[in-house]
């Protein structure tokens, strides 16, 4: 536990994202005002510092709702959303990847023509194609999202396992005597356990921005319940005359990705045995 | 190996026809009517009617397919619902400014991603090494929309260095590319420190240090090569990305290329554009990972395909 | 009876035409053609055959190619383009007279072969998207060479409002359409030079155009440029010189620009929301009542759309035959609580499907009504579905409020009503139907204006009283263009026509 203080990407990685989930998590304390109802007649203020009244600190947008409110709220949906389409796709591919590689042969090839196939659809056309038929929901949009993320972890795990089976200390486990399920947490699972972490950290950024551009093109979540996405989608039309309905959750986006990025380096650093200190 | 290159290219292969079929079907089958989207919002059912009976859209699905089959063998890909012109045309069209646009993208990614990379890596834990690390957090967490948009206001309106869009030379280049190459470049820097990291403190590398060897060479000779395998798996899906997941950039810059094209038809319900885009970026795609597999064969011996 | 208007300029300049006196040589009295205008519009060309697409955008571009018969002025006027004169014989009857020496961009002449070949055409080939407008005609005749005469099954009051969106086609297409489609030619004030599916259209000035000193332009580019900020940093780097569907938050940072101007005219457009009047929600009149006054339309004009839309007081806009005046619909959100609480409504639930993207600023406006809506325990789900889906979910009957808009296209109302209030034209839409208002659309159809007038209002205030749709607030045309560009007309039905435009 010390060490893990120790490394400091982990520690400032670790607070951000601490600190951002935390924030959303008390919403409605922290947020005074409504993040739903319009309010016209204070459209379009810039933060408080730029311009803006007091009691709008980051502003508003284009229906005079708070931002600060619609961020922290939107939070809540954004992050959770993500984080699920993370753990999912992580998941699946881990599991799918796991034993593409161990199994090899029939299985291996199945599943790799699999992926080569939905991979060579974009990922709008699944999400038209899931929408029509089940509708727009959070669960549809996680589905959506993990699907079109778990092939990275699948391949980069298979890749891992095929490497990694071959090493002679491994096979000199196997001779030995110990068995698949021994071999892969031991031997494999703590060797993948680097790239995963790293895929999966920078992946947590790509499905807030999935869902992103999901939802502006009206297969995501519905207004008016804010979301990170739907908050960039809606500022996209003011770039030039209101940028900070879009640069504020994309703010929000950055410090999520940081410290997920640093979280996920360090405890890379921390984990694997092979690397130099 | 030749016994596995064959059944690679027959696993291809099968990989293709279940991707037409996939899209045949999907298109077919998710809601949403050509004929509607060609018609004015209040023309009668009748019209509707009438012009998917013309569209071919009336027949039973297998026969549908077989027609298609029988005709892109020929190498017709139908008729594009929205343009009217033959549906190959409309995305060759396309073609040259979605291979600049990625070839350029993908360039970027190599060169800066690699360099940031390795240079994060070699000091790990320096300033450097942050200063990689936000820069990679700011590539993949900027929205794309969001840094082009004030590229091109920046560039393109108040300094009027580059054009703010379309396709008209090499200026028109620079913006779109950069947009574009921001998320995969972040990556790749971040992949190319971490397997850099893992590696460099392997025991053959530092067996290569014992014997002497000065340190960027050992770094480039055999770290790089080491370090190939996930980056080759990430830019073998990251082409697929630059290619039909351009649309963002694609749109923001009214950058002629295949992104756009795709999803435009998507929209339109066009299924022949549809079609012929998919089909030619699987196999694109299919042969690039062909390619990136035997690939790993030659760069780490380690890997043998039975 | 139906007579153009002419102006006493446009009968001598026309005049002067067909009598072949161009009034000394036109060279030496035109003024020198010059410059390259590139336009930035937001919807794609989708085809060069006029009588293949219903789209704003691609007739506002063919126009540059082709003539129609007729044109219609930014106030509303028929006036005559490739056809002098029209009138209509009897009520199932139109005879056109066609302007004499006229020539292809290819040098063949203009003749009553034209006008056969093109409107037999488009009747009787099924697959081009305009030809359901046309299956009304019985007959097309020609009675010499300048004169055609055109019988219809059943009254077409309409015919000449449809006729200034389809170009006149030379005779020598047919049979040879793919390749004549390649490189079409027209009459009109531009030659066809190129075009790059879904990029640009490139056209040169046709140097013979029947109207003298036109154009002025030596060539016009036109970019299809959908994202609206992309068009608008266009236009502010001097890229390009003019565009068009300006947002309303968009115009005070195109006004800060110097070397633009920006210009808007209400457009002939009305705004229509929808009942799915099969639904629960949709079938009950007090319901739709309740909606419509809880509907504070003012604000959305004023708040939302920067005072860029118009109060509606008649379903068709002004402009058009049949715009009336019925006062506007009043906002009472006590009067909406009180009659759904005489209906027994505790609590109701509506959903409100939008097209994406269809309508400037349509999210925003959708959440502000979800919002006012609440306000009289009415809840809103908004449903921003992709248009094809939308369409399926309208057909299915699935929504109970659906966001569109109608701009008459053309300039003419009787196909909205046919469309959305007879019996077969909305059943697989809104399911309205009404016998006294489809018989007063039918007895519309003549071709005397003052009767038209007369069917239309009564068919509003029927409709104004039933609210089948809310009509919440007429659209306006915003265009802004690049100071060098002289001469440009901001139309109110969204076409972009640059014969007449100047570079400075």
């Amino acid at each position: 536990m010390s060490r893990l203080l120790r490394q400091p990407m982990i520690v400032v990685g670790g607070l951000l994202l601490v600190a951002v989930i935390a924030a959303s998590a008390a919403a409605p304390w922290l947020a005074a005002a409504d993040p739903i109802k319009p309010v016209f007649g204070q459209r379009l203020q810039p933060p408080r510092g730029l311009g803006g009244a007091a009691g709008h600190p980051l502003g508003t947008d284009n229906l005079g709702r708070d931002i600060l409110a619609r961020l922290l709220y939107g939070g809540r949906i954004s992050l959770v959303l993500a984080a699920s389409a993370v753990a999912l796709a992580a998941g699946a591919g881990v599991v799918i990847g796991l034993a593409a590689g161990l199994v090899g042969g029939r299985l291996d090839a199945l599943v790799m023509r699999l992926a080569d196939v939905q991979l060579a659809f974009p990922v709008i056309m699944l999400a038209i194609a899931i929408v029509a038929v089940v509708g727009t929901s959070p669960a549809a949009l996680v589905s959506v999202l993990a699907l079109s993320g778990w092939v990275l972890y699948a391949r980069t795990v298979r890749a891992a396992v095929l490497t990694i089976r071959r090493l002679d200390y491994v096979e000199a486990a196997r001779t030995l005597g110990a068995g698949d399920l021994r071999v892969v947490a031991v031997h494999i699972l703590p060797n993948t356990l680097a790239p995963i972490l790293v895929l999966g950290s920078s992946q947590f950024a790509t499905m807030v921005l999935l869902e992103s551009g999901l939802s502006f093109l009206g297969l995501g979540l519905q207004p008016p319940q804010p979301s990170w996405g739907l908050m960039l989608a809606e500022g996209r039309d003011y770039l030039s005359n209101a940028w900070w309905l879009a640069t504020v959750p994309g703010i929000a986006i950055s410090l999520v990705v940081l410290g997920a990025n640093l979280l996920g380096d360090g405890l890379r650093d921390l984990l694997d045995p092979r690397l130099r200190q | 190996m030749r016994s596995y290159l064959v059944t690679r290219i027959w696993q291809s292969a099968v990989t293709l026809v279940g991707v037409s079929i996939l899209v045949f079907v999907i298109l077919r089958v998710v809601p949403g009517d050509p004929a509607k989207m060609l018609l004015p919002e209040g023309a009668p059912q009748s019209a509707v009617d009438e012009l998917n009976r013309h569209l071919g859209l009336r027949e039973p699905l297998w026969v549908q397919y077989g027609i298609f089959l029988r005709s892109v063998v020929r190498g017709d890909f139908g008729q594009s619902f929205q343009y009217r012109s033959p549906a190959l045309r409309v995305v060759v069209e396309r073609v040259p400014a979605t291979i600049q646009l990625a070839l350029t993208a993908m360039a970027l990614t190599v060169l800066v991603g690699v360099s940031i990379g390795i240079v994060a890596a070699v000091r790990q834990g320096s300033a450097y090494d942050y200063a990689g690390t936000v820069l990679a957090v700011l590539g993949q967490s900027l929205p794309n929309f969001w840094l082009g948009i004030m590229l091109m206001l920046l560039f393109g309106v108040t300094l009027r260095w580059l054009p703010t869009s379309g396709f008209h030379g090499w200026q028109s280049l620079v913006l779109p590319s950069v947009t574009l190459a921001a998320f995969p470049t972040a990556l790749v820097a971040r992949l190319t420190r971490s397997s850099l990291l893992e590696i460099l403190g392997q025991e053959y590398i530092r067996t290569g240090r014992a014997k002497g060897l000065g340190e960027p060479r050992v770094v480039l000779r055999h770290a790089l090569k080491n370090a190939t395998i996930p980056l080759l798996t990430v830019l073998g899906l990251q082409i697929g990305t630059l290619l039909g997941g351009a649309v963002i950039t694609e749109s923001i810059f009214a950058w002629p290329g295949m992104g756009k094209l795709v999803v435009d038809a998507i929209f339109f319900r066009d299924f022949p554009v549809v079609q012929t885009i998919l089909i030619l970026s699987a196999t694109i795609f299919v042969v690039i990972n062909l390619l990136v597999d035997l690939l790993y064969t030659v760069i780490d011996p380690r890997i043998r395909y039975g | 009876m139906e007579k153009p208007r002419l102006s006493r300029r446009r009968f001598l300049l026309g005049s002067g035409a067909v009598l072949g006196v161009a009034a000394g040589p036109r060279a030496a009295r035109a003024q020198a053609r010059r410059g390259h205008v590139i336009a930035g519009l937001s919807e794609r060309m989708l085809t060069l055959d006029p009588a293949n697409h219903y789209s704003i955008s691609s007739t506002s571009v063919l126009r540059h190619v082709y003539d129609p018969l007729l044109d219609v002025t930014n106030d509303d006027k028929f006036v005559p383009a490739l056809a002098e004169s029209w009138k209509p014989v009897n009520n199932t009857t139109w005879r056109f007279t066609l302007r004499k020496g006229v020539r292809f961009h290819d040098g063949t002449p203009f003749t009553a072969d034209s006008v056969l070949f093109t409107l037999k055409r488009v009747r009787d080939n099924t697959k081009l998207i305009k030809s359901f407008v046309y299956q009304d005609l019985e007959d097309v005749r020609k009675d010499d060479d300048y004169t055609v005469t055109v019988t219809t099954k059943r009254p077409f009051g309409s015919l000449p409002a449809h006729l200034t969106m389809l170009g006149m086609l030379p005779p020598g297409a047919a049979g040879n359409e793919d390749a004549f489609f390649q490189k079409p030619v027209g009459t009109g004030p531009f030659r066809f030079v190129s075009w790059t599916h879904g990029d640009h259209v490139d056209l040169e000035a046709n140097t013979k155009y029947w109207k003298p000193a036109l154009p002025k332009v030596e060539k016009l580019t036109v970019r299809f440029i959908p994202e609206l900020s992309t068009r608008a940093a266009a236009l502010r780097a001097t890229e390009i010189h003019v565009i068009d569907r300006v947002w309303p938050d968009m115009v005070s940072t195109l006004r800060a620009t110097p070397g633009i101007k920006v210009l808007d005219t209400p457009a002939v457009e009305a705004q229509r929301w929808h009942f799915q009047l099969a639904r629960e929600a949709g079938k009950d009149p007090r319901i739709r009542k309740a909606v419509s006054l809880a509907i504070d339309r003012n604000t959305i004009i004023k708040e939302l759309l920067l005072g860029y839309a118009r109060p509606v007081v008649s379903p068709i806009p002004p402009g058009l035959i049949g715009h009336t005046n019925l006062g506007q619909k009043p906002y009472d959100p006590d009067k909406a609580r009180a009659i759904l609480k005489q209906a027994g409504y505790q609590t109701l639930t509506l959903d409100f499907v939008l097209m994406k993207d269809l309508y400037p600023k349509q999210l925003e406006i959708a959440q502000a009504v979800a919002a006012m809506l609440s306000e009289v325990g009415i809840k809103v789900n908004i449903r921003n579905l992709e248009i094809a889906t939308a369409r399926e979910q309208r057909t299915a009957g699935n929504y109970d409020l659906f966001f569109s808009g109608w701009a008459h296209m053309p300039h003419d109302p009787d196909w909205y009503f046919g469309q959305w209030f007879t019996r077969a034209g909305a059943e697989k839409l809104t399911r309205f139907s009404d016998p006294r208002v489809e018989q007063l659309i039918a007895e519309g159809r003549v071709p005397d204006p003052k009767v038209r007038q007369q069917k239309y209002e009564e068919i509003e205030k029927i409709l104004w009283e039933q609210e089948p749709e809310i009509w919440p607030y007429y659209s306006v045309a915003i265009y802004a263009i690049s100071d060098k560009l002289r001469n440009f007309e901001a139309r109110r039905d969204y076409y972009v026509l640059l014969h007449e435009v100047g570079i400075a």
